[in-house]
């Protein structure tokens, strides 16, 4: 089972890296996902308002939020959520949010 | 000639062909007991030209990429059909019009068709005892129909000429295979050219409707 | 003749994973409870397999069935064996292989009576059901390309998709399979979707376009009577990326066009047919058509998305036993129609990026839509290029069939996706455009694996972009 490293613990990914056990997401874990699935470097704070905005709304409801609400919560326009999060609200965002791999063909 | 190649030549061709139609008939009446669904939506081609372009496949070898990059393997194909089918005349010509043999050219004409078929045999059999694609699904049926086409191929050669007082040997060999080989036709991969208008009618016919077949002429020129 | 080793098989050995069926019947979902949708019970699955073979078998099918001669021709037109030329088990005539050996067993005749002969064979145990299913659900996309490619006419991809329904009327299904069909069945739509989502995104993207275009008279209506075209979308545009929404909303704006989308049976996707339940194919498809018909509208028109079209153009009719009557056409056929008589004007300057385009296997080898998104294409691009192979002869975006849904099948999806990315980069373009929403997210996998320094963009978007001064002025 793949996995990735963070601070000695091996936490578990599936074969696209969405974590298997979605509790087991941090923030340290969110910049460790960010990095290795996103390319990203650092996030700023426009990227930590759509991740907690996403955590949120997971823990709340057990499903991934729509990316209408995801745009309507923070504020941003669409394509910033994309420009923010190139590989786009549910491969990137919701995967470095920590939550599974949403149902479907995307 | 002895009364037991008469037999062969004759009798036994008969009794064996009436076998395989037999067989055939009711292979074909459980073919047809399989259901087809009718098609509901408006075309977007023509039915029939699909169908026609697909039944056409074995002679437009430019029509597949994969006989398109092999032309040898399919220079091979036509050549061991060519063969299938003058073994298969001779074994009418010889008992029933042995005249046509009487001319040397002619009888040259055969054996080397049928020669060039033993042996595209012989490489076909090397390809599929080497190949790991085809060694993972060939059955023994597959191995088997192959070295028997083969045999059949040699003992025709060497019957065609059609000289029963210079040693009965060949031409028994070769009506005897060919008994046989039509008994055991109906229950063997060998019988694929039964099915063959089917699978290429159906699937002609589906694209056809779809308009995914024949391919538009003029698709370069569209712009 | 070639001399290699055989490699072991890269068949993917994935369990049967049933905790979502588990919880689907511990919630007593209505699609469970009513037997709609089926889950795994331990029991005599062999035996209900073979049943449901010979039974459901089709003529065009059982002929597929006896009708190859292992000839091995296959092989090479299959991206899975061309990335892994030294595994048999990747070739289409290996795979087909195993659901035709039990066909020569149980409904084929010298397979009875003397198996070892033909090389029939059987399943024994659930363990070799689920190592069918990782073999039809896992190691084939069902792009049909071996089927063009067969001198014989075997349809080795409607092969597998017959297999497929098989097991999934046992419940013996990959876990995304199981839950997306779950979510079609009790919402209608892949995503499960609701109405509420549904109806704020579109006025969102209603919104979006009346700002761009500075007038209230854009509108997406929704449920209006006696349009013109019943615009269905496929749910990945209402949860994940409303862009292409706006798109077709913008030109149909300019085009004048006489449109609404209808409060249920938007959904024009289709996972029966990947999972090969015809049921639920006809169920969603049926959906469509009904809505249509209580709209009273005079023609289909479908967004951009591979399965979708096939399954909603042709294939949902057949399923639903439903007659066609009204047109029912891909959006980019709309569009062409748009451009061909003048009504949105274009201007292909604005779209100066080399593109390429990438025929999708539902659209081009089952369907009928080759040289239309061309033609449009040209229009609006200024630098359109060809991959080669293309058209009907084209490879996989190898994200087809519902692997996207499949995670357990993905490392070995993308080995396979070799051949796409060289024929990607050959290209030279930066875009590479497609009709499909599932080819868009495999083309964009196989960018990101294979670092290629390109992106994905459908047919509306390039539209869109190259529109010019609008020809209708509110």
């Amino acid at each position: 089972m793949p996995h990735i490293e963070i601070e000695g613990v091996r936490v578990e990914v599936n074969e696209e890296g969405f974590l298997i056990h979605p509790e087991e997401w941090s923030e340290d874990l969110a910049r460790v996902l960010a990095k290795a699935e996103e390319g990203l470097d650092e996030l700023t704070p426009e990227h930590w308002a759509v991740i907690t905005y996403i955590r949120g709304y997971y823990v709340d409801k057990s499903l991934a939020p729509m990316v209408r609400k995801m745009c309507q919560a923070t504020g941003f326009p669409l394509m910033k959520i994309y420009d923010l999060f190139p590989s786009g609200p549910a491969k990137g965002a919701c995967k470095v949010a920590g939550l599974p791999k949403p149902d479907g063909c995307v | 000639m002895s009364s037991l190649l008469r037999f062969f030549e004759n009798e036994l061709q008969i009794a064996c062909l009436a076998f395989m139609a037999v067989v055939y008939a009711v292979r074909l009446l459980w073919i047809f007991r399989f259901k087809t669904r009718r098609d509901r939506t408006f075309p977007a081609g023509d039915e029939r030209a699909g169908a026609g372009y697909s039944l056409m496949n074995i002679v437009m070898p430019g029509a597949m990429e994969s006989t398109r990059k092999r032309p040898f393997f399919y220079a091979q194909f036509v050549v061991f059909h060519l063969g299938v089918a003058a073994a298969i005349v001779g074994t009418f010509i010889i008992p029933y019009s042995p005249g046509l043999f009487g001319r040397a050219a002619f009888v040259r004409l055969f054996q080397a068709v049928v020669g060039a078929a033993f042996a595209v045999g012989l490489i076909r059999l090397g390809r599929r005892l080497t190949n790991p694609v085809l060694r993972s699904v060939s059955s023994p049926d597959d191995y088997f129909s192959l070295v028997l086409l083969i045999v059949w191929f040699g003992t025709a050669v060497l019957a065609l000429p059609n000289r029963p007082e210079r040693g009965e040997g060949p031409l028994l060999a070769y009506f005897g295979l060919t008994a046989f080989f039509l008994a055991y036709v109906p229950f063997s991969k060998i019988c694929h050219y039964l099915y063959y208008p089917f699978t290429r009618y159906y699937l002609g016919r589906s694209l056809g409707h779809r308009g995914a077949l024949p391919p538009a002429r003029k698709a370069k020129e569209l712009a | 003749m070639t001399r290699r080793r055989k490699a072991p098989s890269a068949v993917v050995d994935s369990p049967l994973d049933t905790r979502t069926q588990a919880k689907a019947k511990e919630d007593r979902r209505p699609s469970v409870v009513e037997g709609r949708l089926k889950t795994y019970e331990p029991g005599n699955n062999v035996g209900r397999f073979l049943d449901l073979l010979a039974g459901r078998i089709s003529r065009p099918l059982a002929v597929s069935m006896t009708a190859c001669v292992h000839c091995g021709l296959c092989a090479e037109s299959c991206h899975y064996f061309l990335t892994h030329p030294d595994d048999p088990t990747m070739t289409p005539v290996w795979k087909a292989d195993q659901v035709r050996k039990i066909f020569k067993r149980h409904v084929d005749w010298a397979g009875r009576i003397v198996p070892w002969w033909v090389k029939a064979g059987t399943l024994e145990s659930d363990e070799d059901l689920n190592r069918l299913k990782n073999i039809v659900f896992g190691t084939c996309s069902a792009c049909r390309r071996c089927t063009y490619n067969c001198p014989m006419g075997v349809d080795t991809g409607l092969l597998v998709r017959f297999a497929r329904g098989l097991l999934t009327e046992l419940g013996i299904v990959p876990e995304g399979v199981f839950n997306v069909s779950r979510d079609q069945w009790e919402t209608g739509n892949q995503m499960a979707v609701s109405e509420d989502d549904y109806l704020e995104t579109l006025a969102w993207m209603r919104d979006e376009v009346r700002t761009e275009l500075g007038t209230d008279a854009v509108d997406i209506p929704v449920d209006k009577p006696d349009c013109d075209i019943l615009y269905t979308i496929n749910p990945r545009e209402i949860k994940f990326d409303p862009r292409s929404i706006a798109h077709a909303a913008k030109i149909f704006h300019l085009a004048g066009a006489s449109w609404t989308m209808p409060k249920w049976g938007w959904d024009q996707t289709n996972f029966g047919l990947f999972s090969g339940d015809d049921r639920l194919g006809a169920y969603v498809a049926r959906n469509v058509y009904e809505a249509a018909d209580r709209l009273r509208a005079k023609r289909i028109v479908i967004s951009e998305c591979g399965h979708g079209y096939r399954s909603t153009r042709w294939e949902g009719y057949t399923w639903a036993d439903f007659e066609q009557t009204r047109p029912t056409e891909s959006v980019v056929v709309t569009v062409k129609r748009y451009l061909d008589e003048g009504r949105i004007a274009v201007d292909p300057a604005r779209n100066p990026q080399p593109v390429t385009f990438h025929d999708s296997c539902n659209i081009a080898r089952s369907g009928d839509l080759i040289e239309e998104p061309r033609q449009v294409l040209r229009r609006v691009c200024a630098d359109f290029r060809e991959m080669h192979p293309n058209r009907r002869e084209n490879f996989c975006c190898t994200g087809g069939g519902g692997l996207l849904s499949m995670a357990e099948y993905r490392p070995l999806r993308l080995e396979a996706a070799k051949i796409k990315a060289d024929q990607l980069r050959a290209t030279g373009a930066t875009l590479v455009c497609t009709m499909c929403h599932n080819c868009v997210d495999g083309l964009n996998d196989v960018i990101k694996h294979y670092k290629l320094p390109m992106k994905v963009v459908q047919v509306l978007e390039l539209v869109s972009g190259a529109l010019a001064v609008p020809v209708r002025k509110d």
